[in-house]
């Protein structure tokens, strides 16, 4: 068990940096962004759960050759009021390590959350007071301003809204390529795809892979947005917008958006070539198994 | 909302109605639209005698620009609030980002 309890932290260590650092610098992510999104998912949910796991394992090792039937003796014992003696200080240590983690991510999951929720209600209700509907596209709105800037407002009440900058700079082609960017992030909820990788972010803000995968992870859901909205208008459109609003946006000083930008525009004109059907089929196993391995380990019997 | 705006003075719901311009409207139906925009701290009421007076917190001009700060913040974290055609900046980049947006 003390044995279990060491691969399931060096497999936590090894998902939270090495393996989030080589995911977040790997070129094959736009060559299949839903993998991509799907791997970092599995790495999040993975990483918690090994972390967690080992300290909750190395707790009840002496008390049983599997985690399983060890947790529910603690347990029994915890209740009835006494610690069994095979227990010593290290074992009680980590349990409570391990709970003050599990608490933490817990208690930062669910403020990042209701914060999220708080913001979006307010911009929602300025937006519905002060944009106008666009009546060229149903449902979206535009707020009269002159900086280019379109974005979704996601949520169960969702809103699309361009300012009158972007109006004045696209064409309404162009336009309707934007929306369908934006249309695609809300469909596919990437708020919620992006939403763990925030709570660890705010965790453990100093472990650098974790800021690497919410970066990462950013990145995604933009390819994978403007995959769709080029499957649906006319790429070269996609690309004029990008160019038209990214050129006049107040952040186009800053080097590393124009080199971010450079870097979309190139992926939309000249698209790499998707990752080849069996490859894809692996990362998506490579998915399953990394969240089926520690599952494993911590509910079958050992 | 945009009569609150036009006016110089805080306005009571009847001055509020009369600017409407619209006969139809009841009284309550102008009083529970002020009550709403009071709890979304849109207006703020002030009472005078037995009038209540309300008035905008702030100009159209303000909140349009919350809502672009809003937009254009580039931390990455925003991503959850909301969704940009441009996507985000990183954290170390912000400030420069923010004293670009004056």
């Amino acid at each position: 068990m003390e044995l279990t309890a060491l691969a399931l932290l060096v497999l936590g260590v090894v998902l939270a940096e090495p393996a989030s650092r080589a995911l977040a610098t790997a070129r094959w992510p736009a060559r299949d962004p839903v993998g991509a999104l799907l791997v970092w998912q599995a790495i999040g949910l993975a990483g918690g759960l090994s972390l967690l796991g080992a300290g909750l394992v190395y707790a009840v090792a002496p008390l049983g050759d599997s985690p399983a039937p060890a947790f529910a003796t603690l347990a029994d014992a915890v209740v009835a009021g006494r610690l069994p003696p095979e227990v010593r200080t290290a074992h009680v240590l980590a349990l409570v390590a391990t709970v003050l983690l599990g608490m933490r991510l817990f208690v930062v999951l669910a403020s990042v959350t209701i914060r999220t929720l708080k913001a979006r209600r307010r911009h929602r209700d300025l937006l519905d007071v002060l944009a106008t509907p666009w009546p060229d596209a149903p449902g979206t709105r535009v707020l009269d301003h002159p900086l280019p800037v379109a974005y979704c407002l996601p949520g169960r009440s969702s809103r699309l809204v361009v300012s009158a900058g972007v109006l004045e700079v696209l064409e309404p082609d162009e336009v309707r390529a934007v929306l369908a960017h934006e249309q695609a992030h809300l469909r596919e909820r990437h708020d919620l795809v992006v939403l763990p990788f925030v709570a660890w972010g705010a965790t453990a803000p100093f472990v650098r892979g974790m800021v690497c995968a919410q970066l990462a992870v950013a990145a995604l859901i933009e390819m994978r947005a403007d995959d769709v909205a080029a499957a649906r208008a006319e790429p070269h459109e996609l690309v004029g917008a990008l160019r038209a609003v990214g050129g006049s946006a107040p952040a186009a000083a800053l080097s590393s958006f124009t080199t971010a930008l450079h870097a979309r525009i190139g992926r939309i004109s000249a698209p790499p070539e998707p990752l080849a059907a069996p490859l894809r089929l692996l990362v998506r196993a490579v998915a399953v198994a990394l969240v089926a391995v520690p599952t494993a380990v911590l509910l079958l019997p050992g | 909302m945009d009569v609150l705006w036009a006016a110089s003075t805080p306005l009571t719901a009847r001055e509020v109605q009369d600017g409407l311009g619209s006969r139809e409207l009841a009284t309550t139906t102008v009083l529970t639209v002020l009550g709403r925009l009071e709890r979304k701290a849109l207006v703020t009421r002030t009472r005078d005698g037995r009038a209540h007076h309300y008035r905008p917190v702030a100009s159209r001009e303000d909140h349009v620009a919350e809502l672009m700060r809003d937009a254009l913040d580039g931390a990455p974290d925003r991503g959850a609030v909301l969704a940009r055609f441009l996507g985000s900046i990183p954290p170390d980049e912000r400030a420069a980002l923010r004293d670009l947006l004056g």
